[in-house]
């Protein structure tokens, strides 16, 4: 690699390339001849290499701190790589957001209940019931109460021969069959 | 998958999980928790490495050293991590980066006085930062490089990149520091 003359100093790839100790001769010239170059090299190199053994030490005291590591013990984050527990997790999800909306559905329905009712009352009048038709309904009761209180046995009736108890039996016979 | 040659006897070492633990977790833990910036992420991913490691060694074929097998698995975990990040509405992640300023308290006497040692404190925690501002495959190549000191063809064969792309995220990370030291470029 070689130094452009009107260059004055190292160019960034050059300067990773001395990093890198990949550098080339006319560089290594270079830095003899520019104290500013040689001295950013020094102190960028010191820099990165400080940090390197602090580091080092940081990472040796946590990892001396940590619990030794068992063959048996399963990975923390494993699942996170398996795109089925994605596909689990939201599919839980879509149920959560499901129930949630059924939930609230169903806190709003009773109005919609009472409208519709509300509704219904005003298209569907009540049903009247006319006073002849509650008379017919008496007498049938009657009759039929009639008829039962005839199957109490008494001579009489098992045999027919009450008046009463033949006329309501034919206005009871009637009325069943209308 | 990998392909230098190693001397080293590295199926001794796979086939026990304590030494393997033992030899690489410090060196593994340094390089994830400045990958991540998260030092108790840090710890899961490197266990979950080993573990890895551990079980599926028989697919090492030992045509690399341990480390850069070790480092190819976790960089893949540290990537697949990034990814599923962006999922994680669930969890709030609370942060934990590596202090500096702890590590620095942890250094013996090694400067000569106490003003260098502030120095080069401060130094180191202007590296620390400038790897903050970096993106992650040029962090991640730049500790494999100057922290991890792993040749080129290592870092390739763990990060899967090639020689011209690694050398093109070491140059701009480079920069990065040297700005960040107020250098000139």
């Amino acid at each position: 690699m070689e130094l452009d003359r009107e260059q004055s100093h190292l160019t960034d790839e050059q300067f990773t390339d001395l990093l890198l100790g990949i550098s080339a001769a006319p560089v290594r010239a270079h830095l003899k001849e520019c104290a500013q170059c040689a001295q950013e090299a020094e102190r960028v190199s010191g820099a990165i290499a400080g940090f390197a053994q602090e580091s080092r030490l940081w990472a040796e005291r946590r990892a001396a701190s940590l619990p030794a590591l068992e063959a048996g013990r399963k990975p923390g984050f494993a699942w996170i790589y398996r795109p089925q527990a994605w596909t689990a997790a939201v599919l839980t999800v879509a149920l959560g957001v499901g129930i949630g909306v059924s939930v609230r559905q169903a806190s709003v329905r009773p109005d919609h209940a009472l409208v519709t009712h509300q509704q219904v009352a005003q298209v569907q009048p009540a049903r009247v019931t006319s006073p002849a038709t509650l008379k017919a309904d008496n007498e049938l009761l009657s009759a039929i109460d009639g008829e039962l209180r005839a199957d109490e046995s008494t001579p009489a009736s098992v045999y027919g021969l009450t008046a009463a108890a033949h006329g309501a039996r034919n206005k009871s016979a009637k009325r069943m069959s209308n | 998958m990998i392909g230098c040659v190693s001397d080293e006897p590295t199926l001794t070492e796979l086939d026990d999980i304590e030494a393997l633990d033992r030899m690489y977790r410090s060196r593994l833990l340094r390089f994830v928790a400045y990958s991540t910036g998260d030092q108790d992420l840090a710890e899961t991913i490197v266990q979950d490495c080993l573990l890895k490691a551990y079980r599926g060694r028989e697919s090492f074929r030992g045509d690399c050293s341990v480390y850069t097998w070790l480092a190819h698995i976790a960089t893949n975990l540290v990537r697949d991590h990034q990814r599923s990040r962006k999922f994680q509405f669930w969890r709030n992640v609370q942060k934990t980066a590596p202090d500096l300023s702890e590590m620095a308290s942890l250094l013996p006497g090694r400067e000569s006085s106490p003003e260098s040692q502030m120095l080069a404190r401060e130094s180191a925690q202007l590296v620390s930062a400038a790897l903050e501002t970096l993106s992650v495959k040029q962090r991640t190549v730049f500790l494999m490089r100057f922290i991890e000191e792993m040749e080129l063809q290592d870092i390739c064969q763990a990060t899967g990149m090639r020689v011209g792309t690694v050398k093109t995220h070491l140059h701009r990370a480079v920069k990065a520091v040297r700005l960040k030291l107020g250098g000139r470029a």
